[in-house]
């Protein structure tokens, strides 16, 4: 798939950098130093802000329709899969996710990675325990031992629980997913207006947002410069965290400073505490008959998930 | 502590958007009133730091590195307020653009992590580090203890939030339909990490911030210190703060109810509780049920709430939740009402005492 996407963002950028790998490939395996981990951070934030940019300009169906439609869209599905008590109705819902992925044009196996890395792994782990009787009492199914005469081990009810919790893990976070890699940041947030957010946390998302990247350069000066001036191995001692802390503080002063001059040329443009948007958005019918049909999905799988039993 | 979605019920989660929603109602009119039209390029500004905050390694002593939330330390640069806003606004980008942290469950982020993290932390630094100059090194310790009472406390709250769900919600064979473990596991499975690691992170974390603030540049601590002096040479002498019963009643409630979850993970329960035929006698050494109890057990009958319900048995769930509410009211209202008078009595002797000395100054 991926050399007939147009990505704009070259490609090399956005793969991880072999010369300078962080876990130092060439010789002893060491583990990365508290400055090499926050400068990885920073670049894997910026990689996968551009690569989102880059899947929300394909021309796919979903990247066609409202922010509104796509977001009403995503709670209700979010609802119904939170309401869902039935392994089937969620895993149906993960195979139609997967064919919106699909009609977006996002390749399957980052979407599939980006969802599964790491949340829902994680989940699982978390939840194994529980599939033992000593948590979630009920029916043994498999008997591992036993005690004072009754048998222990995993039961259809703790494996029943742990399965659903990890596939409507795995459903939530996939809705999520598609829908802010195909929509850009700017119509994400017109959305969030449509929704009913005020619209002064709407300028604070937005501008927060972009100061971001401009202070994230700030952290990232520092540390290249902290890693430039260190010889030996990093330490992770009492100058290590004053470090941390003082490039965390520095930056809460340029943070101030940043929003004193923001704040000024606001006024000067004439800014008087009130925000105003220039774009309208408007529903077209395409954007209506997604939003009847993810109202029709969810109810959908209500009922069917209440024809399986309660 | 990023709760994702699925974990807990969608009802549960409508809770945690009840609470948030109001309280970002009252923190933008807090911050609005304070700061006038600056307030929406400071949040923006404070919401992206709060973000890159997160963002920051810490490094811990056995080589490896964590997170820090830092909802303490914002609160401690900006007020509780402000930082309510920016640290909502954090975990919004993480919620949608990272998929760190559900959309569903991110009312219940914000509860845990930008309502009690910020309002412990910094409830916790204000009173331990007084009326202390800002430069002073109690602040740099208020700011530890403020970020790893913090970042537990909503650890504890996280802890709550999944703990319910198996109890509450499961299907009619006994199989749990969220986060399938109780109280009494989730509690120690957030505080073992957060009593240790995370909690020292968020420690080390204020604690590093707001001792680098104090040496490089103070007056950024300023705006969110009204009041307090610089240095110690400015201070100047204040009355002693007379503790209000009011406030005195409603801080005793609210650690109660903190604490009340400590019930959960103790084991046994009152002596006698029910019915103390219920005891064993054996194990106490005593032959019969002591006299005093046998005769008045059962001798008050006419409750309001008979066994923490409603007497015809209906809405269990509720009549309990009622039953605490009207029993925290009632303990509130007791050492409210102690305290009003305790304070008229010693109001008087006080007055008493000044009239004694008054001829003895004029003379």
């Amino acid at each position: 798939m991926a050399e007939h996407t147009t990505t704009t963002t070259p490609s090399w950028l956005l793969s991880s950098n072999v010369g300078l790998c962080p876990c130092g490939c060439i010789g002893k395996r060491t583990k990365g130093s508290f400055v090499e981990k926050t400068l990885t951070g920073g670049s894997d934030l910026l990689r996968q802000v551009m690569f989102s940019d880059d899947l929300a300009r394909r021309s796919g169906l979903l990247q066609r329709l409202d922010p509104r439609a796509k977001l009403g869209g995503m709670l209700l599905l979010l609802i119904g899969a939170g309401l869902a008590h039935h392994l089937e109705t969620l895993l149906a819902t993960y195979v139609v996710v997967l064919a919106l992925a699909g009609a977006s044009r996002v390749p399957l196996g980052f979407f599939l990675k980006r969802v599964w890395l790491f949340v829902p792994i994680f989940t699982l782990i978390v939840v194994l325990p529980a599939t033992l009787s000593i948590v979630t009492h009920g029916d043994v199914v498999v008997e591992l031992w036993s005690w004072h005469g009754q048998p222990q081990g995993l039961t259809a009810q703790g494996l029943r629980s742990a399965a659903l919790v990890v596939s409507r893990v795995a459903v939530s976070i996939s809705l999520v997913v598609l829908v802010t890699v195909t929509t850009p940041w700017n119509r994400l947030l017109a959305g969030l207006r449509g929704l009913g957010v005020p619209r002064m946390f709407i300028l604070v998302i937005g501008m927060a947002y972009r100061y971001i990247f401009l202070l994230l350069d700030s952290v990232t000066d520092m540390y290249e410069a902290r890693k430039a001036r260190t010889m030996a191995r990093v330490k992770h001692d009492r100058t290590a965290r004053a470090f941390v802390g003082a490039s965390a503080g520095a930056l809460v002063g340029k943070a101030n400073q940043l929003s004193e001059e923001v704040h000024q040329a606001m006024v000067a443009r004439g800014y008087r505490g009130e925000a105003r948007v220039l774009d309208t958005l408007r529903l077209r019918r395409a954007d209506l008959v997604a939003l009847a049909v993810a109202v029709l999905a969810t109810a959908l799988m209500l009922t069917a998930d209440r024809m399986l039993g309660r | 502590m990023h709760i994702p979605d699925g974990y807990l019920s969608p009802s549960t989660c409508a809770v945690g958007y009840a609470v948030a929603i109001p309280t970002w109602a009252i923190a933008s009119k807090r911050v609005s009133k304070v700061v006038k039209t600056r307030n929406v390029p400071m949040l923006a500004v404070f919401s992206a730091l709060s973000f890159l905050v997160m963002m920051f390694n810490v490094p811990i002593p056995d080589g490896t590195t964590a997170h820090a939330v830092g909802g303490a330390v914002i609160a401690i640069c900006l007020g509780p307020w402000a930082a309510v806003i920016a640290v909502s606004v954090a975990l919004l980008f993480q919620a949608l653009l990272f998929g760190d942290g559900g959309v569903l469950s991110y009312g219940v982020n914000v509860v845990n992590m930008a309502i009690i993290l910020p309002f412990v932390g910094y409830g916790i630094y204000r009173l331990i580090a007084g009326r202390t100059p800002l430069t002073s090194g109690r602040r740099v310790v208020a700011a530890a203890i403020g970020g790893y009472v913090g970042i537990n406390a909503a650890a504890l709250a996280a802890a709550v939030e999944f703990g319910i769900q198996p109890d509450l919600f499961k299907s009619a064979d006994g199989t749990p339909l969220y986060s399938p473990y109780h109280l009494s596991q989730t509690i120690p499975a957030m505080a073992i990490p957060h009593l240790t690691i995370a909690g020292l992170v968020e420690a080390v974390m204020s604690a590093a911030i707001v001792a680098y603030l104090q040496r490089a540049d103070v007056s950024r601590l300023v705006p969110s210190h009204p009041g307090i002096p610089l240095t110690e040479a400015d201070r100047a002498p204040r009355p002693a703060r007379t503790l209000a019963p009011a406030r005195v009643a409603l801080g005793f409630v609210v650690l109660m109810v903190v604490l009340s979850p400590l019930g959960l993970l103790a084991p046994g329960g009152a002596f006698g509780e029910d019915n103390p035929n219920d005891l064993n006698l054996n194990k106490l050494g005593l032959h019969a049920v002591p006299a005093g109890l046998d005769k008045y057990n059962g001798f008050w009958s006419h409750t309001l709430l008979g066994g923490y319900g409603f007497s015809s048995g209906d809405h269990a769930d509720l009549g309990y939740i009622l039953s605490a509410l009207i029993g925290i009211v009632v303990v509130g209202v007791a050492i409210l009402l102690i305290g009003l008078v305790m304070r008229a009595v010693l109001g008087r002797r006080d007055a008493d005492r000044e009239r004694e000395q008054e001829p003895q100054r004029l003379g």
